[in-house]
Formats: C-alpha cells, sequence, structure tokens
C-alpha cells in the first residue's frame, strides 16, 4: 500500500508541474490543427474522382487522422527521452539512487500524469472544431472494438513512454543523444503510421510493419478503434504488442543496470 | 563598413564552421543523417498516396516529387545558413547575451544571421537538388540555362520570404520573452508548402495562399519549370518577397528599440 502511495505522489506532483505547461501544451494542440488542415486538404484532393483508396473511403481516412491526434496527445511520448537524459547528465539522478523508488515507476507516473494533463488539453482545440470535423467522423459500432482497443492504447502508452525511456538512459553512455531521438522519431512517424495508415503501403511491408514495436505505439489501438482491423488481427495483435511490453521493460531493465555500472555520480 | 568586409565576415564564419564541424564529425553525419530520414520520410508519403492515386489536383506523381523536392530545396537552404542563427537569437534575447551582437562593429541583423553555418544542412541542400533533378529527368523535361536560373532566382525568392517570415516569429520573444515553441508554428506553416495551390479552397485558399506566403514559396518556381516562366507568378512572388522580408525587418528593428538586456 505504501509503494503505492509513493507513485502517486509522484503523479500528483507530475499533475502540477504540467499544469504550469498548459499553455505550451494548448499550442502545441493548436499547431496539430494546422497539421490536420494539412492531412484534410491532401487526403481530400487524393480522393477527387475516386470513393475508395484502400478499401477505405475519404471520411473513414479522416477520422483515422483525427483518432490519431487524439492518441498522440494521450498516449504519446512528448519529451520523456530528453527529460530523463538530462537527470543523468545533470546528476539529479543520483538523488533516486539512495531512495527506496523505482526509477522507471516515477518517470511513469508522471508520464501518465503528463499525458492527462496534455490529453485533455488536446480535445480543446478538437472540440472548438467540431462542427466542421463531425460530418467526416465515422466510427464502426461493434462493441468489441472499445473492449480490445482500450488495452491497446494502454500497452501502446507503455510501449511509447519505454522506447523513450531506453533513448533516455543512452545518456549513460553517449554526451548528445538528440540526434538519435529525432533519427528515431522519423522511423517511430512511418512503421508507426503517422504519416498514413499502414495498411495502404504494400502487403509484404505491411506485413512486416507488423513484427515491429512501433506499429503498436499508435497505429494498432487507432486501426481498431476505426475499422481498419478485424477482430483476428486485433487479437493476435494484442498477444504480439504483450510480447513487445515484456521485451521492451526487459530492454530497460537491461540498459538500467548495465548503465548505473558505468555512472559516476558527480555533483548533485 | 563596406561590402567587401561583410563578405570578409562572412567567409571567415563560414571557415569558422566548417573547421568546427571537422571537430564533431560524427555528430555532423548524425544530423546530416537525420534531416536526411525526415526528406525520405515526406517521399514516402507521395509515393504512398501515388500507389492509389494518378493524380492530385491536376498533379502527377513526378510533377507531385518536382514540386516536393523544390519545397525541400527552399527549407535546407534555410536549415544551412539561417535556422539555428535566428534559433539562438531567441535565446539570446531571453539570456541576454544579445549584448555580444550589438556591440560588434557591423550591421546587427547581418552579424546574427550569418554567425553560424549549418553543415548537414548545406550538405542536404545537394539531396534536395538530386530530388528535383530526378523528378525532370523522368518527366521528360529539358529545361535551358536560362530556365534553370529563373528557377534559381524563384527559390531565391523563397528562401528570402521564409528567412522574413521566420525573423518575424523569432522577433517576437522581443515583446514575449518566454516563448517557446513558437519557432514550431514556422514547421507547421512549411507542410502547406509541400501541397499543389489547387488543392486549397475557400477559407484554405485565402489563409495559406493569399495571406501567408507558406505555398506561393514551392508553387511558383515549380511551376516555372514545368509550364515555363509565368511573369504574372513571378511578379506576385516578387512582391511578396519584399512584403515579408521587409516586414521581418521592421519587426525585428522595433522589437531592437525595445531590448533593454537581461540583468546580467
Amino acid at each position: 500500500m505504501s509503494a503505492l502511495a509513493k507513485y502517486r505522489h509522484a503523479f500528483l506532483l507530475g499533475l502540477q508541474s504540467n499544469i504550469v505547461y498548459r499553455w505550451n501544451f494548448a499550442i502545441r494542440a493548436l499547431f496539430s490543427l494546422f497539421h490536420l488542415a494539412f492531412v484534410f486538404i491532401l487526403w481530400g484532393a487524393a480522393y477527387k474522382g475516386q470513393t475508395q483508396i484502400g478499401g477505405f473511403d475519404l471520411d473513414q481516412t479522416l477520422t483515422y487522422f483525427v483518432v490519431l491526434l487524439v492518441m498522440q496527445f494521450f498516449i504519446g511520448a512528448f519529451n520523456e527521452d530528453y527529460q530523463i537524459s538530462e537527470e543523468i547528465r545533470n546528476g539529479l539522478i543520483n538523488q533516486f539512487l539512495l531512495k527506496p523508488i523505482n526509477y522507471y515507476g516515477y518517470r511513469f507516473s508522471i508520464f501518465v500524469a503528463a499525458r492527462s494533463v496534455s490529453g485533455l488539453l488536446a480535445l480543446l482545440p478538437i472540440v472548438v472544431a467540431l462542427p466542421l470535423l463531425k460530418d467526416h467522423l465515422v466510427f464502426p459500432h461493434e462493441g468489441w472494438r472499445v473492449a480490445l482497443g482500450l488495452p491497446a492504447m494502454a500497452m501502446a502508452a507503455f510501449i511509447q513512454f519505454t522506447i523513450a525511456y531506453c533513448f533516455g538512459l543512452l545518456a549513460f553512455w553517449f554526451l548528445e543523444i538528440q540526434s538519435f531521438i529525432i533519427l528515431s522519431l522519423a522511423v517511430e512517424t512511418v512503421l508507426g503510421g503517422q504519416m498514413f495508415p499502414l495498411d495502404l503501403m504494400p502487403p509484404w511491408f505491411f506485413h512486416l510493419s507488423q513484427w515491429l514495436p512501433y506499429y503498436y505505439q499508435m497505429y494498432f489501438p487507432t486501426a481498431i478503434f476505426t475499422g481498419r482491423l478485424d477482430m483476428f488481427s486485433a487479437f493476435s495483435g494484442l498477444a504480439l504488442q504483450a510480447f513487445w511490453v515484456v521485451t521492451l521493460l526487459g530492454l530497460a531493465h537491461v540498459l538500467w543496470t548495465r548503465g548505473l555500472r558505468r555512472h559516476t555520480a558527480v555533483g548533485g | 563598413m563596406n561590402l567587401l568586409s561583410y563578405v570578409k565576415i562572412w567567409l571567415a564564419c563560414a571557415r569558422y564552421s566548417i573547421v568546427r564541424t571537422m571537430m564533431f564529425r560524427f555528430d555532423f553525419l548524425m544530423w546530416a543523417l537525420v534531416e536526411f530520414c525526415w526528406m525520405a520520410v515526406n517521399l514516402l508519403l507521395v509515393a504512398v498516396i501515388y500507389r492509389h492515386t494518378d493524380d492530385i489536383a491536376g498533379w502527377t506523381k513526378y510533377q507531385m516529387l518536382l514540386l516536393v523536392g523544390t519545397s525541400m530545396l527552399v527549407q535546407r537552404f534555410i536549415m544551412g545558413f539561417f535556422w539555428s542563427n535566428l534559433f539562438e537569437m531567441a535565446r539570446n534575447i531571453r539570456s541576454g547575451h544579445f549584448d555580444f551582437f550589438l556591440a560588434q562593429p557591423g550591421n546587427p541583423l547581418f552579424m546574427i544571421s550569418t554567425r553560424k553555418l549549418d553543415l548537414d544542412g548545406v550538405a542536404n541542400i545537394f539531396v534536395a537538388m538530386a530530388v528535383v533533378a530526378y523528378a525532370i529527368r523522368e518527366l521528360g523535361l529539358a529545361p535551358s540555362f536560362v530556365d534553370l536560373a529563373l528557377y534559381a532566382l524563384l527559390v531565391l525568392c523563397g528562401v528570402l520570404i521564409n528567412y522574413g517570415a521566420l525573423l518575424m516569429i523569432v522577433s517576437l520573444t522581443f515583446w514575449l520573452g518566454a516563448s517557446q515553441g513558437i519557432e514550431g508554428s514556422y514547421f507547421t506553416l512549411m507542410e502547406f508548402s509541400r501541397l499543389p495551390r489547387e488543392t486549397f479552397r475557400g477559407t484554405a485558399n485565402v489563409i495559406f495562399v493569399w495571406i501567408l506566403p507558406a505555398v506561393i514559396v514551392s508553387n511558383v518556381p515549380a511551376r516555372a519549370l514545368l509550364h515555363g516562366f509565368e511573369p504574372a507568378n513571378a511578379l506576385w512572388l516578387l512582391a511578396v518577397t519584399i512584403l515579408w522580408l521587409g516586414l521581418g525587418i521592421a519587426v525585428f528593428n522595433r522589437g531592437l528599440r525595445r531590448y533593454a538586456s537581461a540583468s546580467s
């Protein structure tokens, strides 16, 4: 019980410090509306002269991008990797080595707090734009999509955070990790389906992507909610997603213990 | 100071940037790779959409590639020559280090804008050129030397427009102080330069084509290669160049008058 209380406090602290940055999140959400305008203009023009692309109509594709946007603000990692690398570099991490708290658990609690704030703030511009959007939003009605989509979303959050966490820990080995992060962001953007729905890729590429963790970051939960995956693919996907969660947690643990061995606590 | 001294200063800064880059070679390679990958991501988007359609607003695949390549070319020039200088200016205004530039014997705007070259951005200018060249070849175009020179001039106009817009955004720091994230608005805006003008209708047309200089910076040069030189379009671009460059410089000068340094 008391073990949970520690992380509850970390969560509450995270909530407070992230509410301070509410304007940053709000501005970011506003920019993302512009990105949504880009998506609507581009795909609207691509659909001229045909009703279906890859078996989905325009509104289904636009719904995919709107849900993806909401997903990014609720479960996406923003700059957790950078924050963690800074804590390592500054020596702030030393205090956690002396206290009975798990660093991953501590950071994850803050991540959940941050996403609660940014997720709710991201809904604001979408609600404002709703009169324009609502005619384009089409959702399938099967109940199982919610039942499987929510755990997929939760595991996606774990994968997002753990990948960011691992990149942050690279600061034990490298002085500057920002280029690694932005490079991996480019890979995640494509293989996570943020640039285009992955099912529009050639079939061999789509199948290959399903074996990679990126697929389960954004595309997978979004595709369940918006009707781009059938029940069988959703179930088998959940199994592979769980595999990736465990694998990445293992990797994070290895990097942490190895990194600490290299770590020399300077200053702090 | 005369023009020659400015050229000398610029060359000295360029030399310093090259020496610095040679010192951090791995860093240079990584950042060049990062930019390269992001360009590839955008090209991939074009490739994927054209797997499922033959034209977007009347633009075929390779015409679209020419447009995206032109947009990249403009943006790589900004990234290579101006981005980190202007980005650091915002930081310096906040920290008070900006004083250092005012103390230098030369035009402050010149000193700020040309201090550093980002060689990774400069290297990717050639990648963007290759994309444009590839599109030209696939389209079977045979531009004459004059065509290419005009295209280069129009791209230069695009670069100056972007510089003006970016300078204006960054100069807002004089008023706003902590303005994290406003620099990001530039990238959001530039996304629209990868779209054909014909895709914009109604309100979007007014905002992104007429009010904000997002669409024409890439569309006018690309069209000049595709359909020949159109004087009306070129004049439009020139007028917008003068307007945005002027606006950027005016806002900067206004801000400069407000600047009262930061506490030591």
